[in-house]
C-alpha cells in the first residue's frame, strides 16, 4: 500500500473509529474528573445548586452556538479547502464584501442568546446575595475572619464561659438546613472563603465588610479553602464546615463553651493502657490525610468529639504537657480558655482536641501530625507565623537578626517535650 | 522655491548646514553595535521588540513548565512555596508584558507603517525610546532572579494589602516588591509613548487616498489598541505611584491600619486590568484579518463591521472591569451592572468570529501555516469566548472565580487566541522581513504539536476548575480528586514545550538557510507587500496612491493607472529634495539608560543615585530637544524621475 493512500484510509476509517470508541472513555472520565470533596457539580445546598444550575444553563446555549458556529466553521473549511495544484493556481473567487443582513441577524440572534443567560443570571445574583426574606428570621449568625493562614469563627449569639463571644478556629460547625448567614473580615491581607459544595466564594477584604450566605441540605463534612491568594501558604490555607442536626449541633455549642478540660488523675494501675506512637516524620510537603478519614470524615469527626473513657490518659504526660506549652510559650498568641492561654493572635485551642484538622485545615488531628506540627512546622507550612513571628515583632521559633536572616531558635521543641504537649493539646476535647 | 528652503533646512549638498557642537553630532554608522543602538528606523526597532519579546517569551515558557513540574503530582518537593509564587508570578508579568505586549508592538512598529505606505513613524526617535524604556523595563523585573530579595511574589495584579512593607518584605530592605513597581511603571512609559507615536502615525502619515474606512484591519487594531494603552496606563501608573508612596514614604492609600482600603486598589488595577487583556487581543484579531483574507483569497466579510466591533471592544473594554471583582462584594445593582456589561461585549467578538467565517465561505482556502494557525486561533478563541460567557454570569462566576476554570479560560484567550494569532504573524510576515520562507512541512508539524500540546494542558483545567481546584497554589491534597488531570495538564505543557521548540528551530534555521522567497509571495493584498524584501530602508521607492480597501490587490489589477499614478508621486517627490529620513540619535537610549539607572538607585534605597538617574533623564532629554531633526535624503534609482520607471 502506498503511503499516501494508506494515510487517506487511516483518515477515513480508522479515525473516526478510534474517536468513537474514545468517547464514553471521555465521557465517563468527565463525571470521574468532576467529583472530589470540592466538586461544584455535587452542591449540597441551595446556593451552590442555583450557581450550579446558572452555569448549565450557560452551558447548553453556548453548547447551542458551538454546535451552530462549529459546525459552519468546519463545513467551510473543510467545502473551501485547496485540495490540488489546479485548485491552488485557480483564479481568485468572486471578491465580495459582505452581507449586512446576513451580519445584522446574527448579532440579534447572539443577542437573544444572551438575553435568555442574562435572566437567571440576575435572579440569581439577587438570590445568592442575602439570606431570602422568608429564611431571614430563623438564620444563624457567623463572622468568620482570615489570617495568614488560617480562619477565625465567631458565634456572636454564643456566650463561652468566659461571657464572650464563642470562638473557634479553622473548622466551622453549622446548623444543617437552616440559612447560615456568614460576616466575612480580614485580620490582614485578602482572603477569599470559599466552600464549592455549599456556595461560592466572597472575599474578605481589610477595611470592608463582606458576608455571603449558605445553607446545608443535611448534616455532612465539607472542604474549604482560601480561594485569594494571600501570600506564601495561601495554598495550604483550608478550612472545613461540619453540618449537624439541630441537636448535635447544640450539643456541640454545649461543649464549646466550657472552658479547657482538665485532666483527673487516673489510678496508677491503668497506666499501662496508655496508648503511645513513636514519631515518624514523613518530610516536606508530605500529605496529612488518610483514607479511612476521608471514607466517612463526618463520622470520623464525631470520633474526634468523644472525651477519653476517665483513667485511660496519661495524667503525668498531659500537666507536663500544659506547663511545657507555657513555659515555651504558646500562651502568648494562643487561648487556651480556663488554662494559661490568654493571646489572640493565633488560633484558640481550648477545644482543639476535638478538632478534625490542625495546622489550618492541613493535617488531619492526630498525635502524629500534632507532633510533626510544633516540631517541623516549617516543612508542613513553609513560612508561617508560629515559625516566624509576626512583622510587628511578636518572636516566633526563629529570631531574626537585623538583616532579617532567621539565624537563633527561641523556641525549641524536643522529642519528648513534643511528646508531652501533643498528650495535653489531644486531652482538650 | 519650497523646495529650495526644504534642501537648505535639511543641509543636504548645498552645504548650508552650520558647524556644530561635537555633542550633537548624529550617528551615521547602518551597520554594526552603534548603528543598532542609536537606530530610528522603525523596522529594526521592530525587530529589537521582537527579538527581547521571543527570549522573554521563552523565559516565561521555562516558568510555566516550573510550575507544571511542580503540580505534576500531589504535595510535590520541586519548588518551595515561596519560589512557586515567584514563578506564577514572574510568569504573568513576563508573558503579558514582556512577550505578548512587546510582539504586539514588534507587529505594530515593523508592519502598521508599511501597510500605511509610510516611510517611518511621526515620531522616529520616540520609537526608539519606548523601545529602550521597555527594555529597562524588562531588566528590573528580572533582576531579581540574580539578587538575594529574589523574584516578586505577589502576583501579577499585586492585590494590596500583600504588597505592602509589612506583608510583602521578608527581611529589611527585601525590593522584591519595589523591582515589581517600577518595573512596570517604566514598562507604562514605554507603552504609552509608543502608543502615542503610532496613533500620531496612523492619523497623518497615511499615503494618498487612504482613507480612515481603507485601512487595513490590523492598523486599525493598532490604532484601537494605542488609544486602550493611552488611556488605560494611567490607572496602575496612579496605582503604582501610590503603592510606592506608601512602600517608601509612608502614605496611607493602601496601609490598612491606618484607615487604607485595599479595595481601592482593585479598582484602579481592573480599571487597566481588563483594557489591558483587549491590549493582548485586539492585535491578534487584527493579525487574524489579515492572514484569512490573504489565504482565502478573498477580501474581509463585512469590514467595516469588523472594524467598528474593534472600536465597540475598546470601548465597551472600559466598561467591564468589575467583572474580575464579582467576589468582592460589590452588591447586587453593580454586579449585575457589570454582569450584563460583560455579556454585551461578547456580540461584538462573535461578530468578528462570525465575519471570519464570512470570510472564509467561497474562497479558495490555502492550507499554509500562517492559515493553520489563523484557523486554530478561531476555533480556541471561541472556546475562550463561551467559558467567558459563562463568568459573565457572576453567580456561577462565584464558584469559577479563582479556580483552574478561569486559568483554562485566559489561557485559551491568551494561547489559543494572541499567541496563535502573533505565531501566524510571524509565519506570515517572515517572507517580508527577511526574504525567506518558512518549510511548510517543519511549519504545520510545528502548528500541529502546539495546538495538540495546547489543547491537552489547557482543556483538563476546566474540569479541574469545576472540580474545586484553586488557582496560585503550590500544592495540593492527593485525596481532592485533582491528580489525573494534573498530570495530563503536565504532560501537555511539555508537548506544548516541544512544539514551542520546534517553531522557533525552524525559524532561526529559515533565517540562515531558508529559501529565499520572491517579492509578495502570498499574492498579498496589503500595501506591505508591494515592496522589495527584505525591505529597503526608506520603504517604498514612491508613496503609492490608495483607492479601495486591500490596496496592493488593487494596484496589481490595474497596472496602467498605479504606473501613471507612481511617476506623478516621484516628480512630485524629487522637486522635494528626494527622500526624507530621519537621522539617527544616541539621546533615546540615553534617556533611558537614566530612568534605568535612577530605578535601581530607587528600589536599592540611595535616594542621591536615584535623583542622578532622574537628572540623567531630564540631561537626556534636554539634549535630545536641541540636537534639531536632523534627517537626509535618499536617492533610490528608481525613484528617479523620467520614463521606464514603473511599477516593480
Amino acid at each position: 500500500m502506498r503511503p499516501s493512500i494508506f494515510l487517506r484510509h487511516l483518515r477515513r476509517r480508522a479515525l473516526p473509529a478510534a474517536l468513537i470508541a474514545l468517547l464514553p472513555l471521555v465521557c465517563g472520565g468527565w463525571l470521574d474528573w468532576l467529583h472530589g470533596p470540592q466538586s461544584t457539580f455535587e452542591p449540597e445546598g441551595p446556593v451552590a445548586r442555583s450557581q450550579l444550575d446558572l452555569f448549565m444553563v450557560t452551558v447548553y446555549v453556548t453548547g447551542v452556538i458551538f454546535v451552530l458556529v462549529a459546525g459552519t466553521l468546519a463545513y467551510v473549511t473543510l467545502k473551501f479547502k485547496a485540495r490540488n495544484e489546479a485548485d491552488e493556481h485557480a483564479e481568485p473567487p468572486p471578491q465580495s464584501h459582505g452581507n449586512p443582513l446576513v451580519e445584522i441577524s446574527l448579532i440579534g440572534l447572539s443577542v437573544l442568546a444572551l438575553v435568555i443567560i442574562s435572566v437567571p443570571t440576575l435572579k440569581g445574583i439577587w438570590y445568592s446575595y442575602d439570606v431570602p426574606a422568608e429564611e431571614k428570621a430563623g438564620a444563624y449568625e457567623v463572622n468568620a475572619t482570615g489570617y495568614q493562614w488560617w480562619f477565625k469563627f465567631e458565634y456572636p449569639a454564643e456566650k463561652n464561659s468566659a461571657n464572650l463571644s464563642l470562638f473557634t478556629a479553622n473548622e466551622m460547625v453549622i446548623p444543617a438546613g437552616k440559612a447560615v448567614h456568614i460576616n466575612l473580615r480580614s485580620n490582614d491581607v485578602m482572603h477569599s472563603f470559599w466552600v464549592p459544595k455549599l456556595a461560592g466564594k466572597v472575599d474578605m477584604i481589610p477595611n470592608r465588610g463582606n458576608h455571603l450566605w449558605l445553607k446545608a441540605d443535611a448534616p455532612g463534612y465539607f472542604w474549604g479553602q482560601c480561594a485569594e491568594f494571600c501570600g506564601e501558604d495561601h495554598a495550604v490555607m483550608r478550612f472545613r464546615v461540619i453540618a449537624l442536626n439541630e441537636k448535635d449541633f447544640a450539643d456541640w455549642l454545649a461543649n464549646q463553651k466550657q472552658p479547657a478540660r482538665t485532666v483527673e488523675a487516673a489510678p496508677a494501675a491503668a497506666r499501662a493502657q496508655f496508648a503511645s506512637y513513636t514519631f515518624n516524620n514523613p518530610g516536606r510537603n508530605a500529605p496529612g490525610y488518610s483514607e479511612q478519614f476521608d471514607a466517612n470524615p463526618l463520622a470520623a469527626w464525631q470520633q474526634q468529639q468523644q472525651v477519653p473513657v476517665a483513667g485511660t490518659e496519661n495524667t503525668e504526660l498531659i500537666s507536663q504537657g500544659r506547663a511545657l506549652f507555657k513555659a515555651k510559650t504558646c500562651i502568648i498568641c494562643h487561648t487556651i480558655r480556663g488554662h494559661e492561654g490568654v493571646g489572640t493572635a493565633a488560633p484558640d485551642l481550648t477545644h482543639v482536641g476535638a478538632r478534625s484538622t490542625i495546622a489550618g485545615g492541613l493535617l488531619e488531628n492526630n498525635p502524629q501530625n500534632l507532633h510533626r506540627w510544633i516540631t517541623d512546622l516549617n516543612n508542613v507550612k513553609p513560612g508561617n507565623k508560629m515559625y516566624m513571628g509576626f512583622a510587628t515583632g511578636m518572636v516566633g521559633y526563629m529570631k531574626k537578626d537585623a538583616q532579617g536572616n532567621l539565624t537563633e531558635h527561641n523556641i525549641t521543641v524536643s522529642d519528648t517535650e513534643a511528646h508531652a504537649i501533643v498528650a495535653y493539646l489531644s486531652s482538650l476535647k | 522655491m519650497e523646495a529650495t528652503v526644504k534642501t537648505d533646512f535639511i543641509g543636504q549638498e548645498a552645504g548650508a548646514e552650520p558647524k556644530r557642537a561635537w555633542i550633537f553630532t548624529r550617528p551615521t554608522a547602518k551597520t554594526g553595535l552603534v548603528s543598532w543602538l542609536t537606530t530610528v528606523d522603525h523596522k529594526r526597532i521592530g525587530m529589537l521588540y521582537g527579538c527581547s519579546a521571543l527570549i522573554f517569551f521563552l523565559v516565561g515558557g521555562l516558568e510555566a513548565l516550573m510550575i507544571r513540574i511542580q503540580l505534576a503530582v500531589p504535595n510535590n518537593t520541586f519548588l518551595t512555596h515561596q519560589k512557586y509564587n515567584e514563578m506564577f508570578t514572574m510568569h504573568a508579568t513576563t508573558m503579558i508584558f514582556l512577550a505578548i505586549m512587546p510582539l504586539s508592538a514588534a507587529f505594530f512598529n515593523y508592519i502598521m507603517p508599511l501597510q500605511i505606505g509610510a516611510r517611518d513613524v511621526a515620531f522616529p526617535r520616540l520609537n526608539g525610546f519606548a523601545y529602550w524604556l521597555f527594555l529597562s523595563g524588562a531588566i528590573i523585573l528580572n533582576i531579581g532572579w540574580f539578587v538575594r530579595s529574589g523574584e516578586p511574589d505577589i502576583g501579577w495584579f499585586g492585590y494590596a494589602p500583600l504588597t505592602t512593607s509589612q506583608f510583602s518584605n521578608q527581611f529589611p530592605g527585601d525590593m522584591s516588591t519595589d523591582l515589581w513597581v517600577m518595573g512596570l511603571q517604566i514598562l507604562g512609559v514605554s507603552s504609552v509613548v509608543g502608543s502615542l507615536n503610532f496613533i500620531v502615525t496612523i492619523i497623518n502619515l497615511r499615503a494618498p487616498g487612504l482613507t480612515m474606512m481603507r485601512l487595513p484591519v490590523f492598523t486599525w487594531m493598532t490604532l484601537v489598541t494605542a488609544f486602550l494603552i493611552v488611556l488605560s496606563f494611567p490607572a496602575i501608573t496612579i496605582a503604582l505611584v501610590e503603592l510606592m508612596m506608601d512602600r517608601n514614604f509612608g502614605t496611607n492609600f493602601f496601609e490598612v491600619s491606618n484607615g487604607g482600603l485595599p479595595i481601592l486598589w482593585l479598582h484602579l488595577f481592573w480599571v487597566f486590568g481588563h483594557p489591558e487583556v483587549y491590549i493582548l487581543i485586539l492585535p491578534a484579531m487584527g493579525i487574524i484579518s489579515e492572514v484569512i483574507p490573504t489565504f482565502a483569497r478573498k477580501p474581509l466579510f463585512g469590514y467595516p463591521i469588523i472594524v467598528f466591533s474593534g472600536a465597540c471592544i475598546g470601548f465597551l473594554g472600559f466598561g467591564v472591569w468589575s467583572h474580575h471583582m464579582f467576589t468582592t462584594g460589590m452588591g447586587t445593582v453593580a454586579t449585575a451592572a457589570f454582569s450584563l456589561m460583560t455579556m454585551a461585549i461578547a456580540v461584538p467578538t462573535g461578530v468578528k468570529i462570525f465575519n471570519w467565517i464570512g470570510t472564509l465561505w467561497g474562497g479558495h482556502l490555502q492550507m499554509r501555516t500562517p492559515m493553520m494557525f489563523a484557523l486554530g486561533f478561531v476555533w480556541m478563541f471561541m472556546f475562550g469566548g463561551f467559558s467567558g460567557v459563562m463568568h459573565a454570569a457572576a453567580p456561577a462566576d462565584a464558584q469559577q472565580h479563582g479556580s483552574y476554570f478561569v486559568v483554562a479560560h485566559f489561557h485559551y484567550v491568551l494561547i489559543g487566541g494572541s499567541l496563535f494569532a502573533l505565531l501566524a504573524g510571524i509565519h506570515y510576515w517572515f517572507p517580508l522581513i527577511f526574504g525567506r520562507r518558512v518549510s511548510e512541512f517543519w511549519g504545520k508539524l510545528s502548528f500541529w504539536l502546539i495546538f495538540v500540546g495546547f489543547n491537552v494542558t489547557f482543556f483538563p483545567m476546566h474540569f479541574l476548575g469545576l472540580n474545586g481546584m484553586p488557582r496560585r497554589t503550590a500544592v495540593y491534597d492527593g485525596d481532592m480528586g485533582w491528580n489525573g488531570l494534573n498530570m495530563v495538564c503536565t504532560i501537555g505543557a511539555f508537548i506544548l514545550g516541544i512544539g514551542i521548540a520546534v517553531y522557533f528551530a525552524v525559524m532561526i534555521y529559515t533565517y540562515f538557510r531558508g529559501e529565499k522567497s520572491g517579492r509578495d509571495p502570498w499574492d498579498g493584498r496589503t500595501l506591505e507587500w508591494s515592496i522589495p524584501n527584505p525591505p529597503p530602508e526608506h520603504n517604498f521607492d514612491v508613496i503609492p496612491t490608495v483607492h479601495e480597501l486591500d490596496a496592493f490587490w488593487y494596484e496589481k489589477h490595474h497596472p496602467e493607472e498605479t504606473a501613471r499614478e507612481q511617476a506623478a508621486s516621484i516628480r512630485a517627490e524629487a522637486s522635494h529634495g528626494g527622500i526624507h529620513m530621519p537621522s539617527q540619535s544616541w539621546f533615546p537610549i540615553l534617556t533611558a539608560g537614566g530612568l534605568l539607572i535612577g530605578a535601581l538607585f530607587f528600589v536599592n534605597h540611595i535616594i542621591p543615585g536615584a535623583i542622578a538617574g532622574l537628572a540623567l533623564v531630564f540631561i537626556g532629554a534636554c539634549l535630545w530637544a536641541f540636537e534639531g531633526p536632523g534627517g537626509y535624503h535618499v536617492h533610490p534609482a528608481s525613484a528617479q524621475p523620467g520614463p521606464g520607471h514603473g511599477n516593480h
